[in-house]
């Protein structure tokens, strides 16, 4: 008996991040009241035309280059025809022959293995209108209708719910990256949907897909086409057919429930939209939009390697993409990157956290963490020290040498005090120096612990060292 | 009743400058000939109130364009803020759009005074006006026939001197035919040329909006005052503005014009024709020459156009589901599917219906491309063909319709027929171009009309030869007479 292999597509819609919907000069906005954001073209009114908003082909043309894709360059839009309360106009206006982006990929990692998924098309439509169902009635919102999305859509490569995971976070960082989307999962500015079929590994033909639509977190997306997966193998495995249906994730059960069973033929009667002329993408503006390109996460990954910074910190910097950009701004000033990267993805992102807050609202900047970074490097202060000073630059617009005078954290370089220091520290750990003439090298490194301790942290490390080792070496 | 609305335009003008009569006589002249040709059935709603108001406001402003204080009636698939616009429909009866269509818009901007909304066929759909939800719109010259459609009330309303302007909206024929039927003076102007927003859509690719009057010269102030680019309309095309009667009375001299011989066949009733020649026969006497050529296609352009506008309306109609606006049935529903088809199998009428099943037909699944696709490349086939013609010739004229106006209630059991009376007029907006239909003469006390077809933004052409032809003739075509 041959094994039972799954194949998986997915498709993710996200919101593009322009100021205006695409059809109208509605505002593009999330949690406003309802039905604020509206006007007659999102309403659907009878002699509305639709205008076309620029920035949406802007960002849609990034998102094709960014997922590496061939474009459409004479492109339309269709019209997708079906009745349902969400959709005003009776039809949606999307592309459906001619997606702006087709032939891309994602590259994913799986257990140090490369792996390219393909993308089967990417392409620009229109958002419906949000319905809230309520007990008797269902309320219509229409503030979303119109929001300009983008539908990135695999080919049927991806191999388990591990795969999937993997190349949700690689799209979502590369759409946040290239401020395409805000991907906020939970706002439902991107929503994922999975299609999951089992082969025979011995037959080239896919078996019956499943879709489990709009699944609200990538971790679901995970547990859902896993449960599934065990489903329809048990199905299949009792010799019966599964059938082409659409589920939903039952997050309290972890498990996935019908929705519907799909029609066969569901008939949308496609066709061009004939409101809207053709768009042609011309090298001009191509090149326009390649220039805006900032650069992506796989490339970031790949130079902050180069500079020594280690893998948990390069997440860090990834995840937080203002982060990011202040610490590529640190860099191109020369300022030493692992000593950097530690402070900015330690003390600095750990404060960020606990207030919830973005590196641009408080009153760091590149050239303040520059002076600490090399005073750090200089041996000028202590790590102890550093940690100090930065907890009074994120509120203070004073220097660091400022913060130093006023926090009275000068650094002890008087050979004579420093001298007096280390006596007494030697005098006080007779324990130590018996260990130290037993040959045992980190009583040396307890000794400096206990200069620091005494003096605050402010003893200058280098010199403190010197003179310790000369003090013990004449016991 | 006073009679300064049957005046040409310049005259009426003149007195509002010299303060002989007020824009309100002009108003309340216009109602009284609306009360006295209630029976013609030309208007769905009347905006007296308004009107009256606007013609007050308007006492206090300089009177600075020749359009100033001048009453207008709108169809009523062109929406007016405030102003009940129903597409002659049940399922629009309600409805008060909250915005005005961009040609409202202008003809505020130029202090016009629209009087009401015009009866027309249902959604634009019909070409004898019988499909209105309320009901045909006679013809003035004989009250037994048809006005023609889908513009019929903008047709009947010029041809009665009830408004000296109307505006119409074309798809396959709608402004050309009732304009024939009516002895008036319509336009479709070129695809692009005056902006659909506002304007309820039917066939997108080939709905135009287009002025309706009496005479060549006022057909053109109009053009002047409706057109231009909208940036709300993307298929509106930006040209610089431009006075369409600059040519009129100029020398049509060595004009070379071109005439299909499929707009001289025997599809063509004979009296119409001979009509025709009597023209051609003038023309050339002017040294003009007339060459009769082939269009390919042209034959099938009925067919082309039922699958084209029935496959857009059908979509173009899908909003009209009673949630929003409009009708909605007040039926109990046990399920939203039963909501719309309830509320859209009571709103609709049944030509409308007949068309949507088929729209819905021809985009359907493997008839897409059977059908849809098909018509659209041989679409592509007629445009060459008439555009290869077009850059030899300066227009190409025949006959706007192949029979006279014919009896209320004739007609109505064959669904083919309709589009069978805008067999030449169709052509004209599946290729985008200018078309014109003039008053050439009479039959059995019915008039005729003749077509004119230009270039691609080139109407004032149109309108130069088309104001030769008005000025040759000389008819009377007030059908109460004493115009000539």
């Amino acid at each position: 008996m041959s094994n039972l292999i799954p194949t998986i597509g997915i498709e993710v819609h996200a919101e593009l991040k322009t100021k205006e919907k695409i059809f109208s000069n509605s505002l593009n906005t999330y949690g406003e009241v309802a039905n604020t954001k509206i006007n007659e073209i999102d309403l659907g009114y009878p002699g509305v035309l639709p205008t076309l908003n620029k920035d949406v082909i802007d960002l849609a043309i990034k998102a094709a280059l960014a997922l590496n894709c061939k474009l459409n360059k004479v492109m339309h839009f269709d019209r997708k025809n079906y009745f349902y309360p969400d959709l005003p106009k009776g039809f949606q206006i999307t592309q459906s022959r001619t997606p702006i982006g087709t032939h891309g990929y994602v590259e994913i990692e799986v257990d140090g293995a490369k792996k390219r998924i393909g993308i089967e098309d990417i392409h620009i439509e229109e958002d419906t209108c949000k319905s809230i169902h309520e007990k008797e009635v269902t309320l219509l919102d229409f503030n979303r209708a119109g929001i300009p999305l983008i539908e990135i859509v695999t080919k049927p490569v991806i191999a388990n719910e591990k795969e999937a995971v993997l190349y949700l976070e690689k799209l979502r960082e590369i759409l946040l990256y290239a401020g395409i989307s805000d991907v906020k999962i939970e706002e439902g500015s991107m929503r994922c949907d999975a299609n999951i079929s089992l082969k025979e590994s011995d037959s080239d033909i896919l078996g019956t897909k499943v879709e489990i639509k709009n699944i609200g977190s990538i971790s679901n997306v995970a547990s859902s086409i896993a449960y599934e997966i065990k489903r329809q193998k048990e199905v299949i495995n009792k010799g019966k057919k599964i059938i082409a249906e659409t589920r939903k994730f039952d997050e309290k059960n972890s498990s996935t429930v019908l929705m519907r069973v799909k029609e066969t033929g569901n008939d949308y009667r496609y066709f061009p939209e004939p409101d809207i002329p053709y768009v042609i993408l011309d090298e001009e503006w191509i090149d326009k939009i390649k220039k805006e390109m900032p650069v992506l996460p796989d490339k970031l990954r790949e130079s902050y390697k180069r500079f020594g910074i280690n893998d948990i910190a390069i997440n860090a910097l990834i995840q937080n993409q203002e982060l990011n950009k202040f610490m590529n701004k640190l860099i191109e000033l020369g300022v030493n990157p692992i000593i950097s990267s530690n402070i900015i993805t330690g003390d600095v992102l750990g404060y960020l956290n606990k207030h919830n807050i973005s590196i641009e609202d408080t009153k760091l900047t590149v050239d303040k963490i520059k002076q600490l970074v090399n005073k750090l490097e200089n041996n000028e202060i202590s790590s102890r020290i550093c940690k100090e000073i930065l907890s009074d630059m994120f509120d203070t617009d004073n220097s660091v040498n400022q913060i130093i005078e006023n926090k009275g954290l000068k650094q002890i370089n008087d050979t004579e005090e420093l001298k007096k220091i280390i006596v007494k520290v030697i005098k006080d750990n007779q324990d130590a120096i018996t260990d130290y003439k037993n040959g045992l090298d980190r009583s040396v490194k307890f000794l400096m612990g206990q200069i620091m301790k005494l003096t605050k942290g402010q003893a200058n490390p280098k010199l403190a060292n010197e003179l310790l080792i000369k003090e013990l070496s004449e016991i | 009743m006073t009679r300064y609305l049957e005046l040409p335009l310049i005259e009426i003008n003149k007195k509002l400058k010299n303060k002989e009569i007020k824009p309100l006589d002009l108003v309340l002249e216009c109602f009284d000939r609306i009360d006295a040709n209630k029976d013609l059935n030309c208007f769905i709603t009347l905006n007296k109130e308004e009107a009256i108001k606007k013609a007050r406001d308007l006492e206090t402003k300089s009177v600075d364009n020749l359009l100033f204080g001048i009453p207008i009636a709108i169809k009523d698939n062109i929406v007016t803020k405030a102003l009940r616009t129903t597409c002659a429909s049940r399922m629009l009866d309600n409805f008060i759009p909250v915005y005005d269509a961009f040609v409202v818009e202008k003809i505020n901007n130029n202090n016009m005074i629209i009087v009401g909304k015009l009866n027309m066929d249902e959604f634009a759909m019909g070409s004898s006006n019988q499909t209105s939800y309320y009901g045909a719109v006679l013809n003035p010259w004989n009250k037994l026939k048809v006005a023609g459609g889908s513009s019929g009330g903008a047709g009947a309303c010029v041809s009665a001197r009830i408004t000296p302007f109307a505006l119409g909206s074309d798809t396959g024929g709608s402004i050309r035919q009732p304009s024939a039927f009516n002895g008036i003076v319509g336009l479709k102007p070129t695809y692009g040329r005056v902006s659909r927003y506002g304007l309820v859509a039917f066939a997108s690719s080939l709905d135009q909006i287009g002025p309706v009057t009496k005479n060549v010269y006022e057909n053109a102030v109009l053009l002047n005052a409706i057109c231009g680019f909208d940036n709300k309309d993307l298929t509106s095309v930006d040209k610089t503005q431009e006075d369409f009667t600059r040519l009129i009375g100029t020398s049509i001299e060595k004009m070379k014009i071109a005439i299909p011989n499929f707009y001289m066949s025997d599809v063509i009733d004979k009296e119409i024709r001979d009509k025709i020649n009597e023209v051609i026969e003038i023309l050339k006497s002017n040294d003009v020459t007339i060459d009769y050529v082939d269009i390919d296609y042209i034959e099938h352009s009925v067919p082309l156009y039922q699958i084209i506008a029935l496959a857009e309306a059908s979509s173009n109609l899908a909003r009209f589901d009673g949630i929003r606006y409009g009708y909605t049935t007040d039926k109990e529903v046990s399920s939203i599917d039963e909501l719309y088809s309830i509320t859209r199998g009571e709103g609709f009428g049944d030509e409308v219906k007949r068309r949507i099943m088929m729209g819905s037909y021809v985009l359907s699944g493997e008839n897409a491309h059977n059908y849809y696709e098909k018509a659209l490349s041989i679409r592509k086939h007629i445009s060459d063909s008439f555009n290869n013609i077009l850059s030899s010739y300066d227009l190409i004229i025949g006959p706007t319709t192949t029979t006279l106006p014919y009896n209320i209630g004739e007609g109505q059991d064959d669904a083919v027929k309709s589009f069978l009376d805008d067999l030449l007029t169709i052509p004209v907006n599946m290729v985008g171009l200018p078309g014109m239909s003039l008053p050439v003469g009479f039959k059995d006390g019915m008039p005729i009309g003749m077509q004119l077809i230009g270039r691609k933004f080139d109407e004032v052409t149109i309108y130069k030869l088309a104001a030769f032809i008005e000025e040759k003739l000389n008819l009377d075509l007030n059908p109460i007479g004493g115009e000539r």
